[in-house]
């Protein structure tokens, strides 16, 4: 897949009236591509880092122009279209083509003068609501570069900027962005190494290490926790967590519970993550959950 | 600040007004005979034929304030009726209610907005119906035959445009504030005066002599009130209730013959007003205006000299709110398709600025709040005026009200409206003391004869005309201009010539059907009453009808805005950019209703107003733009411009279901965008983006005001966080040059339910287009729109 232009990102979707990513009125941008591989992954399409194709079948209504456009040769059409994946270079041609919104092109190359701009037409709507842009995804410092000039000019402009991490990345990436970044939501998902890895593929010493360098930098840091019951919401985990966060003075975390949302998008994608079935979490034992965090200081604010 | 009993809080209002709100809410509607019967006896009467118009009016008006029957009810403070029954409208037969005569039995079974009548007053208004049928404004409007058959089969079913001024009139928001400083007999005097620039014999004495009956019949109808309080009074058991009643009396033996010396008095001498101008002119859009100003020097005054306390004030502003809902207008089966939901469109305006530029919110602004807060109902239809320098506590309340659902007050900017007015011909200290009239049209209250909703005008259907020759896609029949065959457009430019031709075309025919309607109601329908609260008519001695006002104007809507403009964009876009069709294959699929699914499916997939994209945006802003200067070319039988407004009412379905289907992918007899939203549905950046497109639309050309809903879901809008939101989105959007926006914030659930059981929700309130409607009166096309609407939420991770 081509090489990585700096001026460029892999956007998967912009987000505008985004009202849960931080502060104020708020454009959230979710980047392509993440290091980890949680089991319970919200946003299987964003996992990848290059475009890729995702297919609705249930929409085709057999206009065969998906077919026709395809340089690859990678699309069958039998009684619903399908794409052969490993043929697919991810061109593209095919969701332009169908008009039908069966096909559909995930991660769109922009760049980075265009998305400013297109970030910037909301600016008074951040400015009177101290609002203004986070980077989601995936893991927006998989694009760290390209992502690190966006910030840079967002901040000049005034633009409060916010980013959502899993904490996965090389310090050095981090650092020459410090001075354009608000807040960091940073992941906690598990304290214990071997378990972390067990979920998400990979271990957290590099994760903790970051949250401790985060944690002293003058950078906003918000803990976030992803809830998933069964995986990480055993007493030992709730304690060390809270530990972290108190070695780090910081009294507050977000909890995120579990929801089904983004197991629906994986039948349509050609995605490395395995199905994973677990209920949606009630906002109550949410509320009970949170309890145990209050219990040792920590404020709390629910996401559900 | 209190809001209701059920959260633990106390009640903004006493126990006496949730009584009353009952007694009007638990009512049915029903249709009054008594206007109608008496306005006839009186025209039947021969002796008076020889007696100039005006003053037969006058006389006709005066006949049924002083012979219809009079009712306080059980807990009233503010007395006064509109009708023979709590709840209930008249029926107008030398205006649109002709159309009612023919089966008034039918009323209590119709499908939609069901009303009470009794076997008796339908058989008596059927007795009158033959009367009336060659002496209504609809049959006077042309001599020759068969031009008025043309207008009426025209205006059975509406499709170029719905001329409402053929109905009637009304829509004013009268000289309150002269009322209750001079009271009748001082207009009476300033009659007299008027008359000593006139000669004896003229047309203006004799509208003088109207006015002095028209003052006179208004104080007389007060005290017949005076004598039923005082007849209550005498058999009124409870000392406390027979104190009250013997207070009524009082205050109706004085106002509103007289000034008004307090805070009671005022608010009563304009009830007996507001119930006067409907009973002449029309039930629709008669507009108090400015309360919270208008009463303010009664309230400072008789509070500080501690006559009124803010409990008593609040029991009377909610007697009057609750006055005004029990009149609703009366429409028959085909005009409920234009305007559904029983609107009167009794406009109360708050907040804003003086006529100096200064901050003019008052004590009694957070009061009208509250109040109407608590209350909840259909009227009045509330607007709030909002400006740089609003006080905080102020818009902190308004977001407050509109986060928890109430749907109400409608939103206006006063520097994009003050602009707009004074871009008009309005002087700059008029338009700052602007009043919203009816459902969002602003005008310079007491002065202004606006006839704001004088018409309705199908914009989509203009490209059916313009691409098809002149002719509908269905016919062979040019109805509109000769332009040229799609096949000889050759560039973009050629399409939206061929679209102004048939505006044009359109616009002229429309302005020459006015006509004739503003010379009727100025021969046949004069209003003395009315006019004599709206300054310029005394002196000038003539009706406002006439264009006796200070201001003259009339308004047009301009009706799918969005639908025109995207359709123009997906023109554009798909024959000269991306060359997917050509124009003469893409007629051809309209004119298939688009049965071609790709094509369909792509032309739907084309960028729409609504989602900040200025190429596509640009093209609502060019038709809106066109459609005003086309309105300003012509004037008005009073000398008026044509002003354009953006507010559909219930008319996007209506004209939606009679235009074939358009290049942006909407099929034939679809629904259009309403007001100037973005289409259905189609706007799917959420609200700042909404904005942003909106505000690409130049609103100084359209002074009659526009209308944006923004529906939100109540989960978005939680808390303080969702107060402080919606705050900062209508901040920036007014001072990007927003005019008005009103939300809609609804768990869609509730709606659904509602649909499928009306009687789950008995008296929800939704927001129509400027104005508030019971979900319940809602015909099903209308409530399957609202809960299709999209619902913005705030995006969660
Ligand atoms: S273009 Fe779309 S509708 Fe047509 S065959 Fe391909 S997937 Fe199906
Ligand atoms: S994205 Fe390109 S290569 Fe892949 S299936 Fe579509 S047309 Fe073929």
């Amino acid at each position: 897949m081509g090489t990585v232009v700096v001026d460029e990102v892999v956007v998967v979707d912009v987000q505008r009236f985004s009202l849960h990513d931080g502060p104020g009125i708020r454009t959230t941008v979710f980047l392509k591509g993440c290091p980890l591989r949680c089991l319970w992954c919200q946003n299987p399409e964003a996992v990848r880092r290059g475009p890729e194709i995702a297919v609705y079948a249930e929409r085709c209504e057999h206009s065969g122009r998906c077919g026709e456009v395809c340089p690859e040769g990678a699309i069958r059409l039998g009684a619903l279209a399908r794409v052969d994946f490993d043929r697919c270079s991810a061109c593209g041609a095919c969701a332009r083509e169908c008009a039908h919104d069966a096909i559909r092109l995930i991660g769109r190359r922009v760049n980075i003068d265009e998305l400013e701009g297109d970030l910037l037409r909301d600016l008074a709507f951040f400015e009177d609501s101290g609002g203004g842009v986070t980077f989601s995804g995936g893991e927006p410092m998989v694009q760290a570069p390209a992502l690190g000039s966006l910030l840079a000019r967002l901040s000049g402009r005034g633009v409060h900027t916010a980013i959502e991490t899993c904490g996965l990345f090389p310090w050095s990436r981090m650092a020459p962005l410090l001075t354009s970044l608000d807040l960091v939501y940073f992941d906690v998902k598990h304290m214990d190494s071997a378990v972390h890895r067990r979920l998400t593929g990979l271990g957290n010493e590099l994760i903790l290490a970051n949250f401790a360098r985060l944690a002293n930098s003058p950078v906003e840091l918000v803990a976030r926790m992803p809830v998933v019951p069964g995986f990480n919401d055993d007493e030992e985990n709730v304690r060390a967590t809270a530990d972290l966060l108190h070695t780090h003075g910081l009294t507050r975390i977000h909890l995120l519970g579990y929801h089904g949302l983004g197991e629906a998008k994986k039948p349509h994608l050609d995605s490395p993550l395995a199905p994973f079935h677990l209920a949606t979490m009630e906002r109550r034992d949410l509320e009970k959950f949170a309890s145990r965090f209050e219990e040792r200081g920590i404020d709390v604010t629910i996401y559900d | 600040m209190s809001r209701s009993t059920t959260d633990g809080r106390a009640d903004a209002v006493s126990a006496r007004v949730r009584r009353l709100q009952r007694a009007v809410q638990e009512a049915s509607p029903g249709v009054c005979a008594e206007r109608a019967l008496i306005w006839t006896a009186y025209f039947r009467d021969r002796s008076t034929a020889p007696l100039p118009t005006e003053v037969r009016m006058a006389q006709a008006l005066s006949r049924v304030l002083l012979e219809k029957s009079v009712h306080i009810y059980d807990d009233e403070l503010i007395v006064g009726n509109f009708t023979s029954k709590r709840v209930a409208g008249a029926i107008y037969p030398e205006l649109h209610g002709v159309a009612m005569l023919a089966n008034p039995s039918s009323f209590p079974t119709r499908a939609v907005n069901p009303l009470q009548i009794s076997p008796d007053e339908a058989a008596r208004l059927k007795a009158i119906r033959g009367f009336w049928l060659r002496r209504s404004i609809p049959y006077l409007a042309y001599r020759e035959p068969w031009r008025k058959v043309r207008l009426i089969v025209d205006q059975l079913k509406p499709r170029y445009y719905a001329l409402n001024e053929l109905g009637g009139i009304a829509h004013i928001v009268p000289d309150y504030e002269m009322l209750l400083e001079l009271g009748t007999d001082g207009l009476v005097a300033r009659a007299h005066e008027a008359r000593e620039g006139f000669a004896p014999t003229s047309p203006q004495i004799e509208f003088l002599d109207a006015v002095e009956t028209a003052a006179n019949g208004l104080a007389a109808f007060a005290e017949r009130y005076a004598h039923e309080a005082a007849r209550l009074a005498a058999t009124e058991d409870d000392p406390l209730r027979r104190g009250e009643l013997l207070e009524i009396a009082e205050t109706c033996r004085r106002v509103p013959r007289e000034p008004a010396r307090t805070f009671a008095e005022a608010v009563q001498s304009l009830t007996f007003a507001q119930i006067s101008i409907t009973l002449e002119s029309l039930d629709n859009g008669v507009s108090p205006g400015r309360l919270d100003q208008l009463l303010w020097p009664f309230y400072q005054r008789d509070v500080a000299a501690g006559t009124l306390t803010r409990e008593r004030a609040r029991e009377l502003v909610a007697a009057f709110c609750i006055k005004l809902c029990e009149v609703i207008p009366v429409f028959s089966d085909a005009t409920t398709k234009l305007h559904g939901g029983l609107m009167s469109g009794q406009a109360v305006t708050l907040g804003g600025v003086d006529v100096t530029g200064r901050d003019a919110t008052t004590e009694l602004s957070h009061l009208f709040l509250e109040v109407i807060d608590a209350l909840r109902m259909r009227q009045p239809n509330l607007h709030v005026r909002l400006h740089r320098s609003s006080p905080q506590s102020f818009t902190d309340q308004i977001a407050a009200m509109l986060c928890d659902g109430a749907n109400t007050p409608a939103l206006y900017n006063d520097d994009a409206i003050v602009s707009a007015l004074v871009e008009r011909g309005c002087d700059e200290g008029d338009a700052l003391g602007f009043a919203i009239c009816g459902c969002v049209e602003p005008v310079v209250p007491g002065a202004t004869f606006g006839s704001t909703d004088a018409a309705l005008f199908n914009l989509p259907i203009i490209l059916e005309l313009a691409l098809n020759e002149g002719r509908r896609f269905s016919s062979r029949w040019r109805v509109g201009a000769r332009t040229p065959p799609v096949t000889e457009m050759r560039t973009m430019h050629d399409v939206t010539a061929a679209f102004e031709t048939q505006l044009a075309h359109v616009v002229a025919r429309m302005v020459g059907d006015l006509h004739a309607v503003e010379s009727a109601n100025m021969r046949f329908h004069p209003t003395p009453m009315t006019s004599m609260l709206l300054r310029g008519c005394l002196e000038r001695g003539t009706c406002s009808t006439a264009g006796g006002a200070r201001y003259n104007s009339s308004g047009v809507q301009c009706v799918g805005p969005a639908d025109t403009g995207d359709s123009l964009a997906a023109i554009e876009r798909s024959v000269f950019v991306d060359r997917r069709v050509t124009l003469p294959q893409l007629v051809a699929a309209l004119k298939a209703n688009l049965d071609d699914r790709d094509l369909f499916a792509y032309l739907r997939g084309l960028g729409k107003f609504g989602n900040d994209d200025a190429l596509v945006d640009r093209y609502t802003a060019y038709v809106l733009e066109r459609f005003s200067s086309e309105l300003a070319r012509h004037r008005s039988r009073r000398d008026g411009p044509y002003v354009a407004g953006v507010y559909s009412m219930t008319t996007h379905a209506h004209f939606g279901s009679v235009t074939g289907a358009l290049p942006n992918g909407r099929l034939a007899s679809a629904c259009f965008a309403s007001g100037l939203s973005p289409e259905n549905g189609m706007d799917r950046e959420g609200p700042t983006a909404v904005f942003n497109s909106v505000n690409r639309v130049d609103t100084r050309s359209l002074s009659n005001g526009v209308n944006l809903n923004v529906l939100f879901d109540q989960a978005t809008l939680r808390g303080a966080n969702g107060r402080r939101v919606l705050s900062s989105l209508v901040r920036t959007y007014f001072r990007g040059g927003g005019m008005q926006v009103q939300t809609n914030i609804l768990d869609p659930a509730v709606l659904i339910e509602a649909r499928a059981d009306p009687s789950a929700h008995p008296n929800l309130l939704v927001r129509i287009s400027g104005y508030s409607a019971y979900f319940n009166d809602l015909t099903p096309t209308m409530k399957d729109e609202i809960i299709r609407r999209t619902a913005h939420s705030g995006t969660a991770t």
